[in-house]
């Protein structure tokens, strides 16, 4: 990979993170996890 | 190896201060005070080991960890805040072994997403799912055995929350791995972690306090015991941070089963320090020691399984897959993960390190001059032993990882 190339892709690194199916993972497990503790308080 | 015995030798540690602390503090409270003692610790070790120029470096490197660190972090403090009210429902005996299955699901996530196992020989994979196994159930005699007298309030409340406090601890490995895959250094990845930790925690405590009054009306009611619950938390961090190197250079999984040793620390501690099962009857001793033995079998069988040449080949794989998606020099990458410094990081402290340090050394001494002495029978003799062995495998550990990897 070429360093401009790498150079735009830091620049745009929060839409990547977005773009990452494995970041939805822990995501949507934080989710539950809060609505478990919702349930049980 | 080393690292991950270490973190569980520490992690069991850290329950000690907070068995000092006399009961009738709300469960919430005692947690955001550890995560504060937690927090004090998570910047100061690293800004005294590395230098916080050495943090901003490595985030200047990666900056999108920033993002998987604070999530990691709000992880933890929902999973901790799961864990003492499933402890209130069910007991520690159904909930411990549920939330425990964490390492479970850590070396799920590994397999599935970070190559883990992969090229790994049919004896690792037993080793390590076989090794996972026993120290499952070892955990579970000990807890059972160990369990406190506390009433059924709300059984499947209780063991849901347990559960989803594995499963939130499990799934927290996920962006472990995405760190260290990179190369990222764990001191770097605690500083932002601890974020998450504490802001989530603080969150928690004010809606389940009931606001912001009644909260700090409940810390500064405390404040003669928040010495040791902040001591618990600096020596909670010190076990994190092993387990995190564990993390980096041994994988999910073997790194997280290693550290689930806590469990036999904390049992020693209680047993030997703080009297625990004095007149306990003959099947529970047995289970005590049973479990015991089971679960050091379990941790021995996975510090046999060391990662191979083919396995750690994959990971290599995956670690350059993972630059390539968020374009991370792959220099810094390969240098980082072999446990060198990468050419562009300089060490060095400045006034900023000095400042984190001194702030913190004056808050932890101020609360330690508020601190009342505990009124618990405590066996000085069995905690200065511990704490010799403690420290030592810290030595043995620190100097051997220093030697391997200068702490990246």
């Amino acid at each position: 990979m070429s360093d401009n190339r790498r150079e735009q892709r830091s620049g745009s690194w929060l839409g990547l993170v977005l773009r990452d199916v494995q970041f939805w993972v822990p995501v949507a497990v934080l989710a539950a996890g809060l609505l478990v503790l919702r349930w049980i308080s | 190896m080393l690292c991950g015995l270490t973190a569980g030798a520490w992690l069991g540690a850290a329950e000690a201060p907070t068995k000092l602390v006399t009961l009738g503090l709300s469960p919430v409270v005692i947690s955001l005070s550890m995560v504060i003692g937690v927090f004090l610790a998570r910047w100061t070790l690293p800004a005294l080991i590395q230098g916080t120029s050495y943090v901003a470096a490595d985030m200047r490197q990666a900056p999108h960890l920033i993002v998987w660190a604070v999530l990691a972090g709000c992880l933890w403090a929902v999973a901790n805040t799961l864990t003492i009210f499933a402890v209130r429902d069910v007991g520690l005996s159904i909930a411990f072994p549920l939330w425990n299955s964490n390492s479970l699901l850590g070396i799920f996530w590994g397999i599935l997403f970070f190559q883990e196992l992969r090229g790994a020989d049919w004896r690792r994979w037993v080793g390590v799912l076989g090794g996972a196994a026993l120290m499952f159930a070892g955990a579970t005699a000990l807890a059972i055995a160990s369990a406190a007298q506390v009433p059924a309030r709300d059984a499947v409340r209780g063991v849901a929350a347990a559960l989803a406090a594995g499963v939130l601890w499990g799934t927290m490995y996920i962006p472990y791995r995405k760190a260290y895959l990179t190369g990222m250094s764990p001191l770097s990845f605690i500083t932002f972690f601890t974020v998450g930790e504490l802001g989530m925690m603080t969150a928690l405590a004010v809606t389940y306090s009931g606001g912001v009054s009644p909260l700090w009306s409940q810390l500064s009611g405390a404040r003669h015991v928040l010495f040791w619950l902040l001591a618990g938390g600096f020596v909670w961090v010190v076990g994190d941070l092993f387990q995190q190197y564990a993390v980096k250079y041994a994988g999910i999984t073997r790194g997280i089963p290693l550290s689930n040793t806590n469990q036999l620390w904390g049992l020693l501690w209680g047993i030997l320090v703080f009297g625990e099962l004095r007149g306990a009857s003959h099947s529970v001793l047995a289970q005590v020691i049973g479990g015991s033995l089971v679960m050091a079998v379990g941790a021995g069988v996975i510090a046999l399984s060391s990662v191979s040449g083919s396995e750690h080949a994959r990971w290599q794989k995956a670690a350059a897959s993972e630059g390539e998606r968020y374009g991370v020099d792959p220099e810094y990458t390969r240098s980082r993960i072999a446990g060198k410094d990468a050419s562009s990081i300089v060490r060095g402290r400045t006034w900023i390190d000095w400042l984190v340090v001194s702030v913190a050394t004056a808050t932890i001494v101020g609360f330690a001059l508020m601190a009342r002495a505990p009124q618990l029978a405590v066996a000085w003799g069995w905690a200065a032993g511990l704490v010799m062995v403690t420290l030592g495998m810290l030595a043995a550990a620190g100097v051997r990882l220093w030697r391997a990897t200068r702490f990246n």
